[in-house]
Protein backbone atom coordinates (compact mmCIF):
# COMPACT_ATOMS: atom_id res chain seq x y z
CA UNK A 1 0.00 0.00 0.00
CA UNK A 2 2.86 2.37 0.88
CA UNK A 3 4.52 1.53 -2.47
CA UNK A 4 1.39 2.79 -4.25
CA UNK A 5 1.71 6.18 -2.62
CA UNK A 6 5.45 6.42 -3.29
CA UNK A 7 4.93 5.59 -6.99
CA UNK A 8 2.05 8.07 -7.16
CA UNK A 9 4.21 10.82 -5.66
CA UNK A 10 7.07 10.03 -8.04
CA UNK A 11 4.92 10.05 -11.19
CA UNK A 12 3.11 13.21 -10.05
CA UNK A 13 6.41 15.04 -9.45
CA UNK A 14 7.83 13.86 -12.79
CA UNK A 15 4.66 14.93 -14.62
CA UNK A 16 4.90 18.41 -13.06
CA UNK A 17 8.43 18.92 -14.35
CA UNK A 18 7.41 17.62 -17.81
CA UNK A 19 4.45 20.04 -17.84
CA UNK A 20 6.84 22.91 -17.05
CA UNK A 21 9.13 21.84 -19.93
CA UNK A 22 6.15 21.55 -22.31
CA UNK A 23 5.00 25.09 -21.48
CA UNK A 24 8.45 26.68 -21.74
CA UNK A 25 9.64 24.80 -24.87
CA UNK A 26 9.84 26.89 -28.08
CA UNK A 27 10.05 23.93 -30.48
CA UNK A 28 6.41 22.81 -30.72
CA UNK A 29 7.24 19.23 -31.75
CA UNK A 30 9.31 18.79 -28.58
CA UNK A 31 6.46 20.37 -26.60
CA UNK A 32 3.99 17.84 -28.09
CA UNK A 33 6.29 14.98 -27.10
CA UNK A 34 6.62 16.37 -23.55
CA UNK A 35 2.83 16.53 -23.45
CA UNK A 36 2.65 12.86 -24.50
CA UNK A 37 5.07 11.93 -21.68
CA UNK A 38 2.87 13.86 -19.25
CA UNK A 39 -0.19 11.94 -20.54
CA UNK A 40 1.58 8.62 -19.96
CA UNK A 41 2.48 9.63 -16.39
CA UNK A 42 -1.09 10.77 -15.70
CA UNK A 43 -2.41 7.47 -17.08
CA UNK A 44 -0.11 5.67 -14.65
CA UNK A 45 -1.51 7.85 -11.83
CA UNK A 46 -5.08 6.91 -12.81
CA UNK A 47 -4.09 3.25 -12.75
CA UNK A 48 -2.64 3.61 -9.25
CA UNK A 49 -5.77 5.46 -8.12
CA UNK A 50 -7.71 2.31 -9.11
CA UNK A 51 -9.48 3.74 -12.19
CA UNK A 52 -8.44 1.20 -14.87
CA UNK A 53 -11.21 2.28 -17.27
CA UNK A 54 -9.84 5.82 -17.40
CA UNK A 55 -6.33 4.36 -17.78
CA UNK A 56 -7.40 2.38 -20.85
CA UNK A 57 -9.00 5.48 -22.41
CA UNK A 58 -6.13 7.80 -21.51
CA UNK A 59 -3.36 5.74 -23.12
CA UNK A 60 -4.70 5.65 -26.73
CA UNK A 61 -6.32 9.10 -26.64
CA UNK A 62 -3.72 11.04 -24.66
CA UNK A 63 -0.56 9.42 -26.01
CA UNK A 64 -1.61 8.23 -29.48
CA UNK A 65 -4.46 10.16 -31.06
CA UNK A 66 -4.01 13.56 -29.39
CA UNK A 67 -0.25 13.70 -30.05
CA UNK A 68 -0.78 12.68 -33.69
CA UNK A 69 -3.41 15.39 -34.13
CA UNK A 70 -1.10 18.06 -32.68
CA UNK A 71 1.79 16.86 -34.90
CA UNK A 72 -0.43 17.07 -38.02
CA UNK A 73 -1.44 20.61 -37.00
CA UNK A 74 2.23 21.61 -36.47
CA UNK A 75 3.14 20.21 -39.89
CA UNK A 76 0.41 22.33 -41.49
CA UNK A 77 1.41 25.52 -39.66
CA UNK A 78 4.76 26.48 -38.06
CA UNK A 79 7.22 24.47 -36.05
CA UNK A 80 8.76 27.23 -33.93
CA UNK A 81 6.85 29.53 -31.61
CA UNK A 82 7.59 33.23 -32.18
CA UNK A 83 8.32 35.82 -29.50
CA UNK B 1 9.60 34.93 -22.54
CA UNK B 2 9.40 37.43 -19.70
CA UNK B 3 10.57 36.62 -16.19
CA UNK B 4 7.15 37.41 -14.70
CA UNK B 5 5.47 34.82 -16.92
CA UNK B 6 7.96 32.16 -15.84
CA UNK B 7 7.35 33.03 -12.16
CA UNK B 8 3.57 32.79 -12.69
CA UNK B 9 3.96 29.36 -14.33
CA UNK B 10 6.15 28.07 -11.49
CA UNK B 11 3.81 29.42 -8.77
CA UNK B 12 0.67 27.97 -10.37
CA UNK B 13 2.34 24.58 -10.88
CA UNK B 14 3.48 24.58 -7.22
CA UNK B 15 -0.04 25.39 -6.03
CA UNK B 16 -1.43 22.54 -8.15
CA UNK B 17 1.16 20.12 -6.71
CA UNK B 18 0.32 21.14 -3.13
CA UNK B 19 -3.43 20.81 -3.78
CA UNK B 20 -3.16 17.36 -5.38
CA UNK B 21 -0.70 16.16 -2.74
CA UNK B 22 -3.04 17.23 0.08
CA UNK B 23 -5.93 15.22 -1.33
CA UNK B 24 -3.73 12.13 -1.86
CA UNK B 25 -2.07 12.44 1.56
CA UNK B 26 -5.43 12.71 3.32
CA UNK B 27 -6.43 9.44 1.64
CA UNK B 28 -3.13 7.90 2.72
CA UNK B 29 -3.58 8.92 6.37
CA UNK B 30 -6.96 7.24 6.55
CA UNK B 31 -9.37 10.13 5.97
CA UNK B 32 -11.68 8.90 3.23
CA UNK B 33 -11.90 11.70 0.70
CA UNK B 34 -15.53 11.12 -0.29
CA UNK B 35 -17.47 10.98 2.99
CA UNK B 36 -18.47 7.48 4.03
CA UNK B 37 -22.18 8.28 3.55
CA UNK B 38 -21.55 8.32 -0.21
CA UNK B 39 -20.12 4.81 -0.12
CA UNK B 40 -23.52 3.18 0.48
CA UNK B 41 -24.29 3.97 -3.16
CA UNK B 42 -21.21 1.97 -4.20
CA UNK B 43 -22.43 -0.91 -2.02
CA UNK B 44 -25.76 -0.90 -3.87
CA UNK B 45 -24.06 -0.99 -7.27
CA UNK B 46 -21.66 -3.74 -6.23
CA UNK B 47 -24.56 -5.79 -4.87
CA UNK B 48 -26.62 -5.48 -8.02
CA UNK B 49 -24.04 -5.73 -10.84
CA UNK B 50 -23.48 -9.49 -10.63
CA UNK B 51 -25.66 -11.34 -8.19
CA UNK B 52 -27.08 -14.82 -8.70
CA UNK B 53 -29.10 -14.59 -5.49
CA UNK B 54 -32.84 -14.92 -6.06
CA UNK B 55 -33.47 -11.78 -4.00
CA UNK B 56 -31.52 -9.72 -6.55
CA UNK B 57 -32.55 -11.71 -9.66
CA UNK B 58 -34.74 -8.96 -11.15
CA UNK B 59 -32.42 -6.09 -10.18
CA UNK B 60 -29.02 -7.47 -11.14
CA UNK B 61 -27.32 -6.49 -14.40
CA UNK B 62 -25.48 -9.85 -14.47
CA UNK B 63 -22.14 -8.43 -15.60
CA UNK B 64 -19.03 -8.78 -13.40
CA UNK B 65 -17.68 -5.40 -14.55
CA UNK B 66 -19.47 -2.64 -12.65
CA UNK B 67 -18.37 0.24 -14.91
CA UNK B 68 -19.58 -1.37 -18.15
CA UNK B 69 -22.83 -2.36 -16.45
CA UNK B 70 -23.40 1.25 -15.34
CA UNK B 71 -22.39 2.68 -18.74
CA UNK B 72 -24.57 0.45 -20.92
CA UNK B 73 -27.25 -0.89 -18.57
CA UNK B 74 -28.07 1.44 -15.68
CA UNK B 75 -27.30 4.60 -17.71
CA UNK B 76 -27.70 3.32 -21.26
CA UNK B 77 -29.43 6.44 -22.60
CA UNK B 78 -26.56 8.70 -21.41
CA UNK B 79 -24.06 6.65 -23.38
CA UNK B 80 -26.34 6.59 -26.43
CA UNK B 81 -26.42 10.38 -26.50
CA UNK B 82 -22.65 10.59 -25.94
CA UNK B 83 -22.24 8.42 -29.04
CA UNK B 84 -24.62 10.68 -30.96
CA UNK B 85 -22.60 13.77 -29.96
CA UNK B 86 -19.50 12.22 -31.54
CA UNK B 87 -21.61 11.24 -34.57
CA UNK B 88 -22.69 14.87 -35.05
CA UNK B 89 -19.08 16.10 -34.74
CA UNK B 90 -17.97 13.69 -37.48
CA UNK B 91 -20.93 14.69 -39.67
CA UNK B 92 -19.71 18.29 -39.39
CA UNK B 93 -16.17 17.37 -40.48
CA UNK B 94 -17.54 15.33 -43.40
CA UNK B 95 -19.81 18.18 -44.50
CA UNK B 96 -16.94 20.71 -44.60
CA UNK B 97 -14.63 18.54 -46.71
CA UNK B 98 -17.17 16.73 -48.85
CA UNK B 99 -15.72 15.09 -51.93
CA UNK B 100 -12.12 15.97 -51.02
CA UNK B 101 -10.83 12.42 -50.65
CA UNK B 102 -12.30 11.27 -53.98
CA UNK B 103 -10.68 14.24 -55.74
CA UNK B 104 -7.34 13.38 -54.12
CA UNK B 105 -7.47 9.80 -55.37
CA UNK B 106 -8.24 10.87 -58.95
CA UNK B 107 -5.11 13.04 -59.18
CA UNK B 108 -2.52 10.40 -58.23
CA UNK B 109 -2.41 7.09 -60.02
CA UNK B 110 0.84 5.68 -58.62
CA UNK B 111 1.66 5.47 -54.92
CA UNK B 112 4.27 7.78 -53.51
CA UNK B 113 5.62 8.98 -50.19
CA UNK B 114 5.77 7.02 -46.98
CA UNK B 115 8.64 6.33 -44.61
CA UNK B 116 11.63 3.97 -44.89
CA UNK B 117 11.45 0.18 -45.10
CA UNK B 118 12.40 -0.28 -41.42
CA UNK B 119 9.54 1.89 -40.20
CA UNK B 120 7.09 0.17 -42.56
CA UNK B 121 8.07 -3.33 -41.40
CA UNK B 122 7.85 -2.40 -37.73
CA UNK B 123 4.45 -0.79 -38.31
CA UNK B 124 3.22 -3.97 -40.01
CA UNK B 125 4.11 -5.96 -36.89
CA UNK B 126 2.82 -3.38 -34.42
CA UNK B 127 -0.62 -2.82 -35.95
CA UNK B 128 -1.45 -6.52 -35.45
CA UNK B 129 -0.58 -6.15 -31.77
CA UNK B 130 -2.59 -2.94 -31.40
CA UNK B 131 -5.63 -4.45 -33.10
CA UNK B 132 -5.55 -7.60 -30.96
CA UNK B 133 -5.19 -5.60 -27.73
CA UNK B 134 -8.09 -3.38 -28.79
CA UNK B 135 -10.26 -6.38 -29.64
CA UNK B 136 -9.49 -8.06 -26.32
CA UNK B 137 -10.37 -4.84 -24.44
CA UNK B 138 -13.67 -4.76 -26.32
CA UNK B 139 -14.69 -8.40 -26.16
CA UNK B 140 -13.74 -8.68 -22.47
CA UNK B 141 -15.45 -5.36 -21.73
CA UNK B 142 -18.13 -6.99 -19.59
CA UNK B 143 -15.56 -9.03 -17.61
CA UNK B 144 -12.53 -6.79 -17.09
CA UNK B 145 -11.98 -3.01 -17.19
CA UNK B 146 -12.49 -1.66 -20.67
CA UNK B 147 -15.35 -1.51 -23.12
CA UNK B 148 -16.51 -0.12 -26.42
CA UNK B 149 -14.92 3.32 -26.39
CA UNK B 150 -11.61 2.16 -24.93
CA UNK B 151 -11.27 -0.67 -27.45
CA UNK B 152 -12.34 1.54 -30.34
CA UNK B 153 -9.86 4.27 -29.44
CA UNK B 154 -7.08 1.68 -29.17
CA UNK B 155 -7.92 0.21 -32.58
CA UNK B 156 -8.07 3.73 -34.07
CA UNK B 157 -4.34 4.14 -33.37
CA UNK B 158 -3.58 1.44 -36.00
CA UNK B 159 -5.05 3.29 -39.05
CA UNK B 160 -3.38 6.48 -37.82
CA UNK B 161 0.04 4.76 -37.82
CA UNK B 162 -0.74 3.29 -41.26
CA UNK B 163 -1.62 6.71 -42.69
CA UNK B 164 1.57 8.29 -41.37
CA UNK B 165 4.02 5.51 -42.33
CA UNK B 166 2.49 4.33 -45.63
CA UNK B 167 1.17 7.75 -46.79
CA UNK B 168 -2.46 8.68 -47.38
CA UNK B 169 -2.32 7.60 -51.05
CA UNK B 170 -1.61 3.97 -50.24
CA UNK B 171 -4.01 3.95 -47.29
CA UNK B 172 -6.84 5.31 -49.43
CA UNK B 173 -6.62 2.16 -51.57
CA UNK B 174 -7.55 0.10 -48.49
CA UNK B 175 -10.04 2.33 -46.69
CA UNK B 176 -11.66 5.43 -48.15
CA UNK B 177 -13.73 7.93 -46.21
CA UNK B 178 -16.98 6.52 -47.59
CA UNK B 179 -16.00 2.98 -46.58
CA UNK B 180 -15.10 4.12 -43.06
CA UNK B 181 -18.35 6.05 -42.74
CA UNK B 182 -20.33 3.01 -43.95
CA UNK B 183 -18.70 0.78 -41.31
CA UNK B 184 -19.33 3.46 -38.70
CA UNK B 185 -23.01 3.61 -39.70
CA UNK B 186 -23.23 -0.17 -39.36
CA UNK B 187 -21.96 0.24 -35.80
CA UNK B 188 -24.52 2.96 -35.03
CA UNK B 189 -27.38 0.90 -36.49
CA UNK B 190 -26.18 -2.01 -34.36
CA UNK B 191 -26.26 0.16 -31.22
CA UNK B 192 -29.79 1.32 -32.06
CA UNK B 193 -30.95 -2.26 -32.69
CA UNK B 194 -29.31 -3.52 -29.48
CA UNK B 195 -31.30 -0.94 -27.53
CA UNK B 196 -34.53 -2.44 -28.90
CA UNK B 197 -33.57 -6.11 -29.21
CA UNK B 198 -35.27 -7.29 -26.01
CA UNK B 199 -38.40 -5.33 -26.96
CA UNK B 200 -38.36 -7.01 -30.41
CA UNK B 201 -38.01 -10.46 -28.81
CA UNK B 202 -40.88 -9.69 -26.44
CA UNK B 203 -43.13 -8.46 -29.26
CA UNK B 204 -42.43 -11.67 -31.21
CA UNK B 205 -43.70 -13.54 -28.13
CA UNK B 206 -46.75 -11.28 -28.00
CA UNK B 207 -45.67 -9.31 -24.94
CA UNK B 208 -43.99 -6.00 -24.06
CA UNK B 209 -40.59 -5.08 -22.62
CA UNK B 210 -38.62 -1.96 -21.73
CA UNK B 211 -36.27 -0.08 -24.06
CA UNK B 212 -32.60 -0.68 -23.07
CA UNK B 213 -33.67 -3.74 -21.13
CA UNK B 214 -30.91 -6.26 -20.60
CA UNK B 215 -31.91 -8.88 -18.05
CA UNK B 216 -35.42 -10.06 -17.10
CA UNK B 217 -37.22 -7.52 -14.92
CA UNK B 218 -40.14 -7.95 -12.55
CA UNK B 219 -42.85 -7.00 -15.04
CA UNK B 220 -41.13 -8.22 -18.19
CA UNK B 221 -39.59 -11.67 -18.15
CA UNK B 222 -37.55 -11.32 -21.32
CA UNK B 223 -33.82 -10.80 -21.66
CA UNK B 224 -30.69 -11.94 -23.41
CA UNK B 225 -28.77 -14.86 -21.88
CA UNK B 226 -26.29 -13.61 -19.31
CA UNK B 227 -24.13 -16.72 -19.43
CA UNK B 228 -23.80 -19.84 -21.60
CA UNK B 229 -22.24 -22.89 -19.91
CA UNK B 230 -18.89 -21.54 -18.72
CA UNK B 231 -18.84 -18.15 -20.49
CA UNK B 232 -20.29 -14.99 -19.02
CA UNK B 233 -21.94 -13.11 -21.90
CA UNK B 234 -23.42 -10.12 -20.10
CA UNK B 235 -26.59 -9.98 -22.23
CA UNK B 236 -26.76 -6.85 -24.39
CA UNK B 237 -23.48 -5.45 -22.99
CA UNK B 238 -21.39 -7.57 -25.38
CA UNK B 239 -23.45 -6.38 -28.37
CA UNK B 240 -23.22 -2.73 -27.30
CA UNK B 241 -19.45 -2.97 -26.77
CA UNK B 242 -18.85 -4.59 -30.17
CA UNK B 243 -20.90 -2.06 -32.14
CA UNK B 244 -19.50 0.89 -30.18
CA UNK B 245 -16.01 -0.27 -31.12
CA UNK B 246 -16.94 -0.30 -34.82
CA UNK B 247 -18.48 3.16 -34.56
CA UNK B 248 -15.57 4.74 -32.62
CA UNK B 249 -12.69 3.10 -34.53
CA UNK B 250 -14.00 3.92 -38.01
CA UNK B 251 -15.25 7.36 -36.94
CA UNK B 252 -11.70 8.24 -35.88
CA UNK B 253 -10.34 6.69 -39.10
CA UNK B 254 -12.59 8.90 -41.25
CA UNK B 255 -11.54 11.96 -39.23
CA UNK B 256 -7.84 11.18 -39.61
CA UNK B 257 -8.14 10.74 -43.38
CA UNK B 258 -9.84 14.14 -43.57
CA UNK B 259 -7.28 15.83 -41.30
CA UNK B 260 -4.27 14.60 -43.21
CA UNK B 261 -5.51 15.57 -46.71
CA UNK B 262 -3.18 18.04 -48.47
CA UNK B 263 -4.30 21.62 -47.96
CA UNK B 264 -4.41 22.67 -51.61
CA UNK B 265 -7.01 19.96 -52.29
CA UNK B 266 -9.18 20.89 -49.31
CA UNK B 267 -8.94 24.64 -49.98
CA UNK B 268 -10.47 24.22 -53.44
CA UNK B 269 -13.28 22.15 -51.98
CA UNK B 270 -14.10 24.65 -49.23
CA UNK B 271 -14.02 27.59 -51.66
CA UNK B 272 -16.53 25.84 -53.91
CA UNK B 273 -16.88 26.09 -57.68
CA UNK B 274 -18.58 29.29 -58.72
Amino acid sequence: MMLHYILMALSALLSISVVYLAIVERDLIKAAIFSAVQSALYAFLYYLLMAPDIFLTYIPVGVGLYTALILILIKKTERYEGE
Amino acid sequence: MGNTLQVVIIISLTLMVIGLAMVLAMGGFGFTVPPSSVRSLATIFLNTTFNLDTKYRYVSAMSPEAVTAIVWDYRGLDTLFETSVMFIAIVGALAISRGASEKLLKGFSKTRGGMSLIVKTITRIIIVMIASVGLSITLHGHLTPGGGFQGGATIAVAPMLLIITFSIYLFSKMITVSKAVTLRSIGLIGIALSAFIVLIIAILHGDLAYIFQNQPKLYSHYGLPSYAEVMVLGGTLLLFNTFETLAVAFGFTALFILFILPEEVVKDIIKGEE
